[in-house]
């Protein structure tokens, strides 16, 4: 907000949003609903694969957690996981979802389970590590509430669901965590992030 | 933010007093003083300005110009009070508004920058217009008067409730301009306005500025490149000096005269008036040019099967010529580029290459592979940045000539020495050599041009199409690109160039190709006049269900979706999907509209029906046994349950779709449900991109077709190639996305009070929709639970 002043070579953690911030969340979480809808209309070829045993199409269900990581990245803001992931669901929801309205439920559950994790680092810390653990984080609460609170697969066994919380999980972890953490190291060297918290994360140290 | 809450409301309440009447008359002008005043961005090492020393008087016309680099923009935005200050950034001196500091100073000033798209806030005119008045908490009732004064001004005869997403461009920027006079401020600033206008879009706009500014009398500094439309309205020229300081000062009569002020800025770029870099007339290709590309009887459309954007083109494109398509917006001269170059599939008619370009092989430019077009016909985007597809620029140049195939093969066309030897030669022929290992996304405007062009040429193709390449740039870039492209021609090149620009088509000695204007029966209607994406349908919109609070709306579904999420049963889910299909009146919707709005649903609601029936717990008589997996009785009704539950869970969510206008729901979200209107404001304008990012999604595929990037191969090479154009489109919306927030910032958005020119309602009405929901889901549990099939998914 305005002028903060800050001890030099401190990072910069102020943990007030401004409109930019605020603008570019919203606009990560657009696109991410653009990418959604294009990945809609192509991912159905991998159908097929996961015929064989069906919770295995969790392994790319991070494909629906990464506005969440990626935004906080970008934003490096409190509540910006949650506020992309929930925006996103909305996009969807509006671009017309098969999950109705849960898709916003949905969302804020994901969001939550990337948003812990930035917090317990107190949005200090956006390593690779803690992209990763947020992305764990993502996939763990979505396939639970997927799993057991909207229990989407009363057809499975126990077995099977713990499977599918397993897969996305670890889906979770490389999609939403690892190439949200690569893209946001390849944003910044555009010069695209100039405005914002992280227009160094190219530079950053990828484990400290 | 901090700074902005305390000055708006001081400053509102002077302007109130000065302005209540209306915008028209004439305002308090601000002047404006920079005492030794500097900047430097928090990503960069070198300051944007230093030293600058610089007073305007109020109500003065300041046209600003110097080479970029200059600080131009940023000054702009300083003045505008949208640079924020951290703990990287650094400033010096003092920049005041009425003796005042700029930063506090939002409110008295306006701000338009050069891209339409982001000057737009929101998806109705009328609501766009109100914005900035709104964020300033004028009061409604005035901001009603206000709205239709602006629009006035500027002259945009169009409805309040108009889409913003169906103007033209300017349009677009007329409307800004009106959403800036709306808010009552003595100092106009315009970041290149007319930068992406065409010429009738240039003077549409400029003569809006100067009887905006007759009226209102307010103080006016702009920037832009291109000064022939604006230098004679303008009291004074500033001209900044790179890296501090003010290189001339003075009337347009005094710089713009000959002489070594005005040859000085010429060497700098600047387009000043009358001045344009001259060439020989090129010599005419012999008559025996080779024949290389031709379009016979051809019509074009972005989508299959939608109306063609222009039909019944013939064009025989020959080794060393050059074409210059011309024709009004909406003609279709861009759609036409895209199909000559392999692009987009024709709609009708052919376009065939012929001898040395076909190579004996398929004739179609569209259907050779990525790697078989680039070699052969390049296309260069308007937007430079769709084409950069690696991390430097050097990479950058070697990308088209590495991917390059034989025509019909997979044998590379050149060797790791050619392609090493035609990057250095590029980059030294584009002076881009110092720069060889940065990314190309860090170059100036002028260098990404160049550098787009290059990367084209580099893989040689002996066709290359352009889509207005000399928008926005300086006359140095403008003059470098008119000689590469001659000693292109010189080389047997053919060139076609869709530009406004006539002199770069004489410079080039380019053949006229005139697109036909749409016929005004067609115009009336052309085919962005739909709403948005996300914008409720008309007839939705004016319905039971479309006039009611969208809060009441969703807290129905929700109730009526909560016995679906608790119970997988047939019973609930059949209560709920029937109440919705007699719902459907209630929405303006019959039952075929709404399958073909509901249809993937009830697909996807198959689907699980279909998976779950295969893998259920089986039970009962097998039906299908087909090896491992088995349909039974039992695994099928599992089956029935889950699909009729799916699509309960979806439809009722249309019903709010149809009838919800996402602007009516962020207001609802802010006013009534009390959520903070930053976030929400914030999220509806982001929205309101998703259209444009689709499209930008489209665009970005055919631009990396053109660099070589293939959307066929094996699995990994799809993969990259798909996360390469997600990346570009998160580029691109993140760089909107900044000016978006610029445009918002300015409009002074983002304190903690403002009015709002559509209160959200909450009536009787709403009260029964709420009722009517939690009735339908007392009744499917109770129907459930008295019939006995209600199965908790808990249990």
């Amino acid at each position: 907000m305005g002028i903060t002043h800050q001890p030099a070579g401190h990072k910069t953690a102020t943990t007030s949003w401004r409109v930019v911030d605020i603008v570019i969340a919203a606009v990560i979480a657009v696109s991410s609903g653009v990418i959604f809808w294009a990945w809609n209309s192509s991912h159905h070829l991998l159908d097929v694969l996961f015929l064989a045993f069906p919770p295995s199409a969790a392994l790319v269900s991070g494909m629906w957690l990464f506005p969440a990581v990626l935004g906080a990245l970008i934003i490096r803001k409190p509540g910006a996981a949650l506020f992309c992931e929930v925006v996103a669901a909305m996009v969807s929801a509006l671009m017309g979802s098969e999950f109705g309205l849960t898709v916003l439920a949905s969302g804020l559950i994901q969001g939550l389970g990337a948003e812990v994790v930035f917090a317990a680092f107190r949005y200090r810390t956006f390593n690779l590590p803690v992209a990763l653990l947020a992305g764990a984080g993502a996939g763990l609460f979505g396939s639970v509430n997927d799993t057991f609170i909207f229990r989407w697969f009363p057809e499975y066994t126990t077995g099977m669901l713990l499977a599918y919380i397993g897969f996305m999980t670890i889906s979770g972890i490389i999609i939403a965590g690892l190439l949200s953490f690569l893209g946001t190291r390849a944003l910044a060297k555009t010069g695209a992030l100039g405005a914002l918290a992280s227009r160094k994360a190219a530079t950053e140290p990828i484990l400290g | 933010m901090g700074t902005g809450i305390t000055m708006s409301s001081a400053s509102m309440l002077h302007r109130e007093n000065d302005t209540a009447a209306t915008v028209q008359h004439r305002c308090d002008a601000v002047s404006v003083s920079a005492r030794n005043w500097g900047w430097r961005h928090a990503d960069r090492k070198q300051a944007a300005l230093s030293g600058l020393d610089l007073e305007i008087r109020a109500g003065e016309r300041v046209l600003l110009a110097g080479p970029s680099g200059a600080g131009k923009s940023t000054l702009l935005y300083a003045l505008a009070g949208v640079l924020d200050e951290d703990d990287e950034t650094y400033s010096s001196g003092e920049l005041l508004l009425d003796g005042a500091p700029a930063a506090q100073g939002r409110g008295l000033v306006g701000l338009m920058q050069q891209d339409p798209e982001t000057q737009v806030v929101q998806a109705r005119v009328g609501d766009d217009v109100a914005f900035g008045a709104e964020n300033l908490s004028v009061p409604p009732a005035q901001i009603r008067r206000r709205i239709i004064e602006a629009l006035d001004a500027v002259g945009l005869e169009v409805p309040l409730d108009h889409p913003t997403s169906a103007l033209s461009g300017g349009q677009k920027q007329r409307l800004a301009l009106a959403g800036i006079l709306a808010m009552g401020p003595g100092l106009v600033l315009l970041d290149e306005p007319t930068a992406n206008l065409d010429p009738d879009g240039v003077l549409e706009v400029r003569d809006a500025v100067l009887a905006a500014l007759d009226s209102t009398g307010a103080t006016l500094l702009i920037v832009e490149h291109r000064l022939e439309a604006w230098a004679e309205h303008m009291d004074r020229v500033i001209v900044l000096e790179p890296g501090g300081g003010i290189a001339h000062d003075g009337t347009p009569g005094e710089l713009f005269a000959p002489g070594p002020v005005r040859d000085q800025l010429v060497a700098a770029g600047v387009w000043v008036p009358g001045y344009t870099p001259a060439f020989d007339p090129l010599p005419a290709p012999g008559e025996s040019a080779a024949l290389l590309l031709e379009a016979t009887d051809l019509a074009v459309t972005r989508k299959r099967g939608a109306r063609p954007a222009a039909s019944g083109l013939d064009l025989r494109l020959g080794a060393g010529e050059a074409w210059c398509v011309r024709g009004a917006n909406g003609s279709g001269k861009s759609t036409f580029a895209l199909t000559l170059g392999g692009l987009l599939p024709v709609g009708s008619g052919t376009v065939l290459a012929t001898g040395e370009l076909a190579a004996g092989t398929e004739a179609r430019p569209y259907h050779w592979r990525a790697t078989e077009l680039v070699g052969r016909i390049g296309s260069v985007f308007q937007e430079p940045e769709h084409q950069f597809v690696t991390h430097t620029v050097a990479e950058e140049l070697a990308y088209g000539p590495r991917h390059a195939v034989r025509p019909g093969t997979r044998e590379p066309l050149f060797t790791e020495q050619e392609i090493s030897s035609r990057v250095e030669s590029l980059l030294s022929r584009l002076r881009l050599g110092h720069l060889a290992e940065a990314n190309p996304f860090t170059l100036s405007g002028g260098e990404k041009r160049r550098l787009s062009v290059a990367t084209v040429l580099a893989a040689g193709p002996q066709v290359l199409i352009l889509d207005e390449p000399t928008f926005g740039q300086d006359a140095n870039t403008w003059r470098e690109l008119a000689l590469l492209l001659r000693e292109e021609l010189g080389r047997g090149t053919a060139i076609i160039a869709v530009t406004h620009d006539a002199d770069f088509a004489r410079a080039l000695g380019a053949h006229e190709f005139v697109l036909q204007s749409p016929d005004t029966a067609d115009a009336a209607a052309p085919a962005d006049a739909r709403p948005g994406l996300l914008e409720a349908d008309v007839r939705g919109g004016t319905s039971f269900l479309g006039r009611a609070n969208p809060l009441a709306k969703l807290a129905a579904v929700s109730l009526a979706t909560i016995p679906l999420v608790a119970s997988m049963d047939w019973v609930s889910s059949g209560i709920v999907v029937a109440a919705t299909v007699l719902a459907l009146p209630l929405a303006g919707l019959s039952i075929p509209r709404f399958l073909a709005r509901g249809w993937p649903l009830l697909l996807a609601a198959l689907f699980g029906a279909w998976g779950t029936a295969l893998v259920g717990n089986d039970s009962g008589a097998v039906l299908l046994d087909a090896g491992i997996f088995t349909i039974t009785e039992g695994s099928l009704s599992a089956g029935a349950a889950t699909g009729m539950r799916a699509f309960a869970v979806a439809i009722p969510a249309v019903l709010v779709l149809f009838t919800t206008d996402p602007t009516d729901l962020a207001n609802a979200l802010a006013q009534k449900a009390r959520l903070p209107h930053r976030f929400v404001l914030g999220a509806l304008a982001g929205m309101r991109l998703l259209g444009l990012l689709i499209e930008e999604w489209t665009t970005l595929g055919m631009a990396r077709r053109a660099r070589g990037v293939g959307s066929r191969g094996s699995a990994a090479a799809r993969l990259r190639a798909n996360l390469g154009q997600v990346f570009g489109l998160l580029v691109q919306a993140i760089r909107r996305a900044s000016r978006l927030a610029v445009t918002m910032e300015a409009k002074g958005f983002g304190t903690a009070e403002r009015t709002w020119l559509r209160p959200s309602r909450y009536g009787l009405r709403d009260a029964g929709i709420v009722a009517a929901g939690l009735l339908l889901g007392t009744v499917a549990t109770g129907a459930s639970l008295a019939l006995g099939t209600w199965n908790l998914v808990w249990s």
